[in-house]
């Protein structure tokens, strides 16, 4: 590994959610502010020693420079700041802005936040622009291409290359909601069957309804520090970012290189390798779930399948306990939450909580190794973030 | 950012100095495609330069209008209201003859009968006085 390479560098010291679900009246900054606080008292660090801030924008919100009315808001100063939006994959893009930013001397104390509240807090004019925001004007908005019909292509093209079923889609949504029935806060619990997948109503073939992943409202903060930082505030159980990855291949869904091998490929590559691991070394994943395709693809791209085969890996039971990479133990997109941007940090919190050994009913026994996928604009954007315990550095 | 004056109307492009040409195209019952003369990249959608090579050597030629269904989906819930009288309506990406692909929807026939690597062919739906939208029919 190269001096400037980031793995193990920084660590993550504090995580925390704000209320997730259905939460009204309640604007993003506040949501923003009260996963904030909770990531603070949980990294046992006052809000002053915070010198960096990154979020992610927020639809419900007005600010655009949501990082700035952020810490206006919760009263800082930050010496380091940014809104980023790489669409979904902004999650694990604040991870690696934030550890660069700290090895590189920026800041010291990085804290990571998003809220968002679209179940609840979009006035007609907000909802519209979250529907239409940053679709081509010219060559795509004049169709009326809802956000699911590019996902909807991808994994129709799939089921068409590889044979995949829309029973093994329909699994993906059955087993995210197993989980979320084990997670507190949960926004859907009641279970389901894949017959309840396939008799939900169609909104694009081939997503029915509960093939798509929830709006909700919620939000969440991380707190990163260096290393050695870490280890002078006598953190219990830092857990270390080990490798980062980014691929952008596209924007318009009709440039997509190809409907069915995406970013991630390259994006988790990248992160392997600055890790020094593999994919059958991972304990658990988060694995961006907008689409109950969007992760059959994305469990063959991230490596824990052959390409074509994560239908039948889904269907085998390979995703939960027991199979070869339990993911999205909290219920993911589909289950838990998508509160839009901030969704990809539910995976984080959840993936770190299992390293961490918090999950009670849910922990993944001897959890150690974790990666976290996020990704956006019908794979335009991909970014994978591989997170370890001290053991693994 | 995307003005939201009414939501009830279906967005139009609105043609700039990359555009104006394909769309002044279209109004004359052409798909225009650039062709680079310096790599021969044939790209949809307009602008000044290559995307490959970066030369500004570009030549607008028709298309044949010929192609077929790489990839589809039926839309059975309107992304807004605007789009709300026209479900179920089948969005398409199609592989033009050409080389290069590009979105668009059926019209014509029953989009419940779209089938992968389908033949279709451009259909030229003029929706205003200054625009005409490439959609595809079965061929």
């Amino acid at each position: 590994m190269s001096d400037t390479s980031l793995r193990g560098k920084v660590a993550v010291i504090g995580i925390g959610l704000s209320a997730v679900g259905k939460v009204p009246g309640r604007s993003p900054l506040s949501l923003a502010a009260e996963a904030a606080r909770n990531a603070l008292a949980d990294a046992g660090v006052a809000k002053g020693e915070v010198d960096g801030v990154l979020s992610s924008h927020a639809f419900a919100s007005p600010f655009h420079r949501f990082s700035v009315a952020f810490s206006e808001y919760f009263g800082i100063r930050p010496t380091f700041s940014n809104t980023l939006q790489v669409s979904g994959a902004t999650a694990a893009t604040m991870f690696s802005i934030g550890a660069a930013a700290i090895h590189g001397g920026l800041a010291k104390v990085v804290l990571l936040v998003a809220a968002d509240s679209l179940m609840t807090g979009l006035t007609p004019d907000l909802a519209l622009r979250s529907l239409t925001e940053s679709r081509d004007q010219q060559y795509e908005m004049p169709f009326g291409i809802p956000v699911a019909n590019t996902f909807a292509m991808t994994a129709h093209r799939h089921m068409r290359e590889f044979g995949t079923t829309p029973e093994q889609l329909a699994e993906v949504a059955v087993v995210h909601r197993r989980h979320a029935a084990r997670t507190p806060g949960a926004q859907q619990t009641a279970p389901i069957t894949t017959a309840d997948v396939l008799d939900s109503p169609m909104v694009t073939t081939p997503y029915h309804k509960l093939d798509c992943s929830l709006i909700s409202d919620g939000g969440a903060a991380f707190v990163l520090t260096s290393a050695e930082h870490a280890k002078a505030l006598g953190i219990g159980k830092p857990i270390y970012i080990l490798g980062c990855g980014e691929c952008y291949t596209h924007e318009h869904i009709f440039l997509m290189p190809s409907l069915t091998t995406t970013g991630a490929v390259e994006s988790s590559r990248r992160a392997y390798a600055m890790a020094g691991y593999q994919p059958s070394d991972m304990d658990v994943a988060g694995v961006y779930d907008c689409f109950t395709g969007t992760v059959v693809m994305m469990l063959e791209d991230l490596g824990f399948c052959r390409k074509g085969e994560g239908g039948p890996f889904v269907a085998d039971g390979q995703m939960s306990y027991g199979g070869q990479i339990p993911s999205n133990t909290h219920g993911g997109l589909l289950s838990f939450a998508h509160s839009g941007m901030p969704g990809a940090l539910f995976h984080f919190h959840e993936v770190i909580a299992q390293l961490r050994g918090q999950c009670d009913q849910r922990q993944v026994e001897r959890a150690a190794l974790g990666l976290v996928h996020s990704l956006g604009a019908g794979f335009a954007t991909n970014a994978t973030t591989i997170l370890g315990t001290e053991g693994t550095l | 950012m995307i003005a939201s004056e009414d939501s009830t109307r279906k967005p139009l492009p609105a043609p700039d100095a990359d555009t104006t040409t394909f769309w002044r195209g279209l109004r004359q019952g052409k798909l225009l495609l650039q062709h680079c003369r310096r790599c021969r990249n044939v790209q949809y959608y307009q602008q000044a330069t290559c995307r490959e090579c970066g030369g500004d050597e570009l030549e607008h030629r028709p298309a044949t209008g010929r192609g077929k269904v790489h990839s589809f989906s039926v839309v059975h819930r309107a992304p807004g209201p605007a789009f709300k009288a026209d479900v179920p309506y089948a969005v398409l990406l199609v592989e033009l003859a050409e080389g290069p692909r590009m979105i668009s929807t059926l019209t014509g026939s029953d989009p419940e009968d779209v089938t992968f690597d389908m033949e279709v062919e451009l259909a030229f739906d003029q929706v205003s006085d200054d625009i005409t939208l490439p959609r595809f029919r079965k061929a």
